[in-house]
């Protein structure tokens, strides 16, 4: 009995000694709040008033019930626009975003002012939101669903681009080792011992993006770069909330029969 | 040294006074001297951390070393950059936790080994030619793995994983295999397996191997000579009847500071 009881005191105390931390931790939980406060007066949280509009929220929802289907008619084929853009703006992701994610993975690029250009490059893309990028290719290339493409395009590839560098960064050296071994150059070194590893994430990725497309292509339209945007944008403006309701339950079942479709694909990726 | 009669063509491996010091200061290497016969099993024999690995790794270069030079059939392959990848097509590697890409089928690992000898262009389309698909499944034959061809390499045990590791070694076609700790982290039947494996496809190749093991048992049963290292150098060179109580001891137990000369 006495021998084992050392050790333990030993930790304990040890324990014991690092709980005295615990005022620092509470300081910096103080000092949290009080900047959320400080920040909620800034964006003029008024709690009180937005108690007292719930009912007004609900009254645009209770004027979309019934929703008028006929409606539906002019609705399909810009919904099918819709999913145009979000596919073609995950292609044009891909392409930019591969590359410059592979320039941007410490792992694969090892000349540093190459990977933070790459860098660089992507937090551009990404920290121009879809809308601004959609009014600038709009202006470029006129209206319709291939200046959204576009924009969805630049933006995603933004994001894509830092989540496969991040992907590539997380993969087991080991393979990459024994294939340099071999003689293989970086590039094949590349293909068959890093692309494989990270494949699971590029395309859990990438479905995660074509989904997120989907719904950020409802609002392309209001800037006029196609989709279904715009006659959600024109039966809102013209009050008329039956048809309202049935945009956005079609954009509801989009977005779920994607969601279903992901998981299935993923569940047979892995 | 001591240089065993039949050994006195020219070496297939010469490694000479190589030493490492790393970026952190820990001296891997301290002035290694060894010469290895065409066709030879050579166990490198020593406890971890004596610097095995490092001395495999500079003679692939995936290590560069701080001092020293290393011929192979008499030409040397340390210094230069140009001309690396072709240095390195003639060493199989077989590493400790197989290294094996888990996510390909067992024969598109064991053509990695061959993408040293194709153009980028056709490795683009993850296509290989006929005739390395015939290399591949013949050196998955020598280690009895051809029957799991299709398979993913993450569904194989321990055992199998290395087999193929090895097939993709013998891929290559090499001249020379190094084998870092192979069966480190298998059980003992599956371990002496795989020696057998790797001892048996190199005699009939011919291929040099330099094999790095901790264990004194497998030096005894599969070495045609041992050198053992400690704390970075060379502390004992010879057959591996002679590896006494004294000799082990020496091996293992040597303290960094110890200089003790091996009697010629």
């Amino acid at each position: 009995m006495a021998a084992p009881v050392a050790p333990v005191d030993g930790v304990l105390a040890a324990l014991a000694a690092r709980k005295r931390w615990r005022l620092h931790h509470i300081a910096g939980a103080a000092a949290l709040i009080a900047f959320l406060l400080w920040c909620a007066d800034g964006v003029n949280l008024r709690p009180r008033e937005l108690a007292g509009a719930l009912p007004l929220i609900g009254e645009y929802f209770y004027r979309m019930a019934p929703p008028k289907w006929e409606f539906s008619e002019v609705l399909w084929k810009p919904a099918l626009e819709t999913i145009y853009i979000a596919l073609w703006g995950n292609v044009i992701a891909i392409v930019i975003g591969l590359p410059l994610g592979v320039l941007a993975a410490s792992n694969v690029t090892r000349s540093a002012p190459l990977r933070a250009a790459a860098k660089a490059l992507l937090n551009l893309q990404r920290s121009i939101s879809e809308m601004i990028w959609a009014v600038f290719f709009v202006a470029a290339v006129g209206l319709g669903p291939f200046p959204g493409a576009l924009a969805l395009g630049v933006n995603f590839g933004g994001i894509l681009g830092r989540l496969y560098a991040e992907a590539l960064e997380n993969i087991d050296p080991g393979p990459v080792e024994a294939l340099a071994a071999t003689g293989a150059s970086r590039l094949q070194v590349i293909l068959y011992a890093m692309f494989p590893q990270a494949l699971p994430q590029f395309v859990t990725y990438n479905l995660y993006w074509f989904e997120v497309g989907v719904r950020s292509a409802t609002v392309l339209g209001m800037v006029g770069a196609g989709g279904i945007g715009f006659e959600l944008v024109t039966t809102i403006r013209l009050f008329e909330w039956r048809e309202t309701g049935v945009v956005l339950l079609l954009i509801l079942a989009m977005v779920t029969l994607i969601d279903l479709a992901s998981t299935w694909i993923r569940a047979r990726i892995y | 040294m001591m240089v065993p009669a039949g050994h006195a063509v020219e070496p297939s491996l010469s490694i000479r006074g190589l030493s490492k010091t790393y970026a952190g200061g820990v001296q891997a290497l301290n002035n290694v001297n060894i010469n290895v016969a065409p066709g030879e099993f050579l166990v490198i024999l020593g406890p971890s951390g004596a610097g095995k690995s490092t001395l495999l790794r500079c003679v692939n270069r995936l290590v560069e070393p701080s001092a020293g030079e290393i011929f192979h059939n008499g030409a040397k392959i340390t210094g230069r950059r140009r001309g690396l990848r072709a240095i390195r097509r003639q060493f199989g590697m077989v590493f400790q936790q197989f290294n094996l890409v888990k996510r390909l089928s067992v024969l598109t690992n064991v053509l990695t080994g061959r993408l040293a000898y194709r153009s980028i262009w056709r490795s683009l389309v993850y296509s290989f030619p006929e005739a390395d698909k015939c290399i591949a499944i013949e050196c998955l034959a020598r280690v009895n793995m051809d029957h799991k061809a299709f398979q993913r390499a993450d569904t194989l045990s321990g055992g199998e994983q290395q087999r193929v590791a090895i097939a993709r070694a013998l891929a290559q076609q090499p001249k020379v295999i190094l084998a870092d700790e192979p069966v480190a982290s298998l059980d003992p039947k599956i371990a002496r397996q795989v020696l057998s494996y790797l001892r048996e496809a190199a005699q009939e190749l011919g291929i040099t191997v330099l094999c790095n093991l901790h264990q004194v048992e497998y030096a005894r049963e599969f070495a045609e000579r041992v050198v053992g290292m400690s704390h970075g150098s060379v502390v004992f060179e010879g057959s591996s009847l002679e590896l006494t109580d004294d000799i082990l001891h020496r091996i293992y137990y040597r303290e960094p500071g110890e200089e003790e000369k091996e009697e010629a």
